[in-house]
């Protein structure tokens, strides 16, 4: 019988078989080999099996079978080390970026390492990828990066670049994060921007993906009516995966793939593979998130603590101001009584003794001396009730009022107009009531003092954006002394200047207390002096 | 004649308020606790008090808040070594208030002030 296959000869020419490749040239000398390998599947071979099915052998059937059978379980072979192979791959792809994920606390850094294992031939191979996360009020979807070419000459041009340079999947991950992660945000700009699914649209082929937690592979997307026609126009393909991130049963976003250039099939298998990443991305993307979000309240609370170490430092300092102030007054309060009876004796006295008394002389001086003890005294005393510190919301105007109360006698008779011309409905200020009465009244009995018969002060209070404003202006026609120590910086430096004493404390006060303090010369003659006080913050919107 | 109330817990400062006053032509009766106050308070009238804050064991605040609830219409100055307490709320209750010097000029001005006050408010209740 004529063979029109070679499976009877032991070995055959080179070329004989069309079917053996230059490469496989050791088939020709073994014909066990050739047979499975080659013959089998070889049409001439088939027709061979044929010519002997016809000579009634029964080996022929048995051939037969035993020939489909052998193909059968070749190709399931095949197909298994296929599987195998891809599996493999897979395992040692996830290893791979497991370990970058499981490191990682920046989110940047975990993106790339996804994105990239999602998108490059090494990895799951897909053309293009977003990336969607969920936002901090957890309101919508947005997109918040995208991988991949834009066009075919795009596309090239990546592809040739891996394959020239033989990196793993975790040095293109690296380089991406290094070199390409801001560049791609912005080249999918456009596209990112129009991702944006509100949460709480319940009918959106997305959010019911992460609702089921499952991936889904979206087929003939322009014209299947579960898939928003707005989505399929934004991303441009038939056909595209959708891949839910879901962490601890929370959804933190989703990860969009298709083949935009290539228009491969997605499988199944495609789809389960990537299913497998998606856990440790979630859960690493969350992670990252709630470090990112420690780290904020890290520096929240850094900050807080500095603030509170501050207040405490400001705490103990007011405390010892305001032990020095208790001291200083029970000093001078013990002072002031012996001294009073001395001097008030001593006035009875004088004012008994005859004009030409050899004694009137000593009287006098102790009434003087004692008189400028007492004044010093006043001094000290006024001083010391301002470092007992007592903060609270006053009304400004009411403090004003209640100081000039004080001197109505003094103005009366000393011919001084006092007029005050208070805004109405000021808001409360924060202030120490003690400490700026301490200076207003400071202010006014200086003015007292110097202002002739007939001259006026005027106080007036208004308010500004962010702050009250006081002033209080006199006629007195040159600079007092005070005055200007009120406008330069006044020292204490004699035991005489006991008014400068007074204008130092009560500079530093009002300095210290108020948004500004100005003393100047008014445009129309005597003296302006200006105290900003701050509104607090609650204090504005309340008024 | 005007009859005044001293209390304070210095005796040689009621010594000298009493000579002073005195010469002022008012009658002037001392108290150096606010309890001997309170016992004078009650045994005869008197037309204003002069009052220190600070008595040895006890506030001056205090016996100032029991006048007013029991004579409302009793004037009282309070005179003391601390000007602090012209701020404090329950010093708002007196009707006049006076830091201690050794000149008395300003003691006796306020009494004067405070007298015609309460004359004109008597007037006023009478009319």
């Amino acid at each position: 019988m004529d063979w029109e296959c070679c499976w009877t000869n032991e070995e055959i020419e080179p070329g004989k078989c069309p079917y053996i490749t230059e490469d496989e040239k050791e088939l020709c000398t073994s014909l066990k080999q050739r047979l499975l390998d080659k013959c089998l599947e070889c049409p001439k071979f088939k027709n061979d099996l044929k010519k002997l099915s016809e000579t009634d052998s029964p080996a022929a059937a048995a051939i037969q079978h035993l020939s489909e059978e052998y193909l059968h379980q070749k190709e399931q072979l095949h197909y298994l080390a296929g599987f195998l192979n891809s599996r493999n791959r897979e395992i040692q792809f996830l290893h791979e970026i497991g370990v970058v994920l499981q490191t990682s606390m920046e989110l940047d850094e975990i993106l790339s390492v996804a994105m990239t294992a999602i998108t490059a031939g090494k990895g799951f191979g897909m053309n293009r990828a977003f990336l969607l996360l969920t936002d901090k009020e957890r309101i919508k979807l947005k997109g918040y990066i995208g991988v991949g070419p834009r066009s075919y000459q795009e596309a090239w041009q990546i592809w040739e670049d891996i394959g020239r340079n033989d990196i793993s999947l975790k040095e293109m991950a690296k380089n991406f994060y290094d070199t390409k992660l801001s560049s791609e945000k912005v080249k999918f700009q456009d596209i990112l921007e129009q991702l944006v699914i509100p949460l709480d649209d319940r009918n959106h082929i997305i959010n019911r993906t992460m609702l089921k937690g499952k991936p889904l592979l979206v087929e003939d997307s322009f014209h299947n009516i579960d898939v928003d026609p707005a989505l399929a126009r934004i991303l441009g393909v038939d056909t595209f995966l959708i891949l839910p991130l879901v962490s601890r049963n929370r959804c933190i976003g989703v990860i969009i793939a298709d083949n935009f250039i290539t228009h491969k099939s997605i499988t199944t298998l495609d789809m389960e593979s990537m299913e497998t990443l998606a856990f440790p991305v979630a859960y690493a993307i969350e992670r990252a998130s709630l470090y990112e979000r420690l780290q904020e309240d890290l520096v929240k609370l850094t900050e807080a603590n500095n603030k509170l170490k501050e207040q405490q430092q400001l705490i103990v300092k007011m405390e010892k101001m305001a032990l020095v102030g208790k001291i200083t007054s029970s000093i001078a309060h013990s002072i002031r009584n012996p001294l009073m009876i001395i001097g008030g004796f001593a006035r009875s006295l004088q004012r008994n003794l005859a004009p030409d008394d050899p004694k009137r002389e000593y009287i006098d001086s102790i009434v003087l001396e004692a008189r400028q003890l007492e004044d010093t005294l006043t001094e000290v005393l006024g001083y010391a009730d301002s470092l007992h510190p007592a903060t609270d919301m006053w009304d400004l105007n009411q403090l004003v009022i209640n100081v000039c109360k004080e001197f109505q006698d003094k103005l009366a008779k000393a011919g001084i107009n006092l007029s005050l011309n208070l805004g109405p409905d000021l808001p409360m200020v924060l202030i120490d009531y003690k400490q700026i009465a301490y200076c207003i009244r400071k202010i006014i009995a200086n003015t007292i003092e110097a202002i002739p018969e007939g001259g006026a002060i005027r106080i007036k209070t208004f308010p500004e954006t962010d702050c009250i404003v006081l002033e209080i202006q006199d006629t007195i026609p040159t600079i007092t002394m005070t005055a200007k120590d009120f406008m330069t910086s006044a020292e204490f430096t004699t035991q005489e200047q006991i008014s400068a004493l007074g204008v130092s404390l009560c500079k530093m006060i009002l300095e210290k207390h108020s948004q500004s303090f100005r003393a100047e010369k008014a445009p129309e003659g005597g003296m302006k002096y200006i105290i900003r006080l701050s509104l607090q913050k609650e204090e504005i919107s309340r008024e | 004649m005007n009859k005044i109330l001293v209390v304070d817990d210095e005796s040689s400062i009621r010594l000298l308020y009493k000579d002073e006053l005195t010469e002022e032509g008012y009658a002037v009766a001392t108290a150096a606790t606010a309890r001997e106050a309170a016992e004078k308070l009650y045994a005869e009238e008197f037309d204003l008090i002069v009052l220190d804050i600070k008595l040895k064991n006890e506030s001056g605040l205090d016996l100032l808040q029991k006048i007013v609830k029991e004579r409302h219409n009793l004037p009282v100055i309070l005179c003391t070594a601390f000007s602090c307490y012209k701020d404090d709320f329950s010093a708002w209750l007196a009707d006049g208030y006076v830091v201690k010097s050794s000149d008395l000029q300003e003691l006796k001005d306020e009494i004067k002030k405070v007298l015609v006050k309460k004359t004109q408010r008597s007037m006023m209740k009478q009319v």
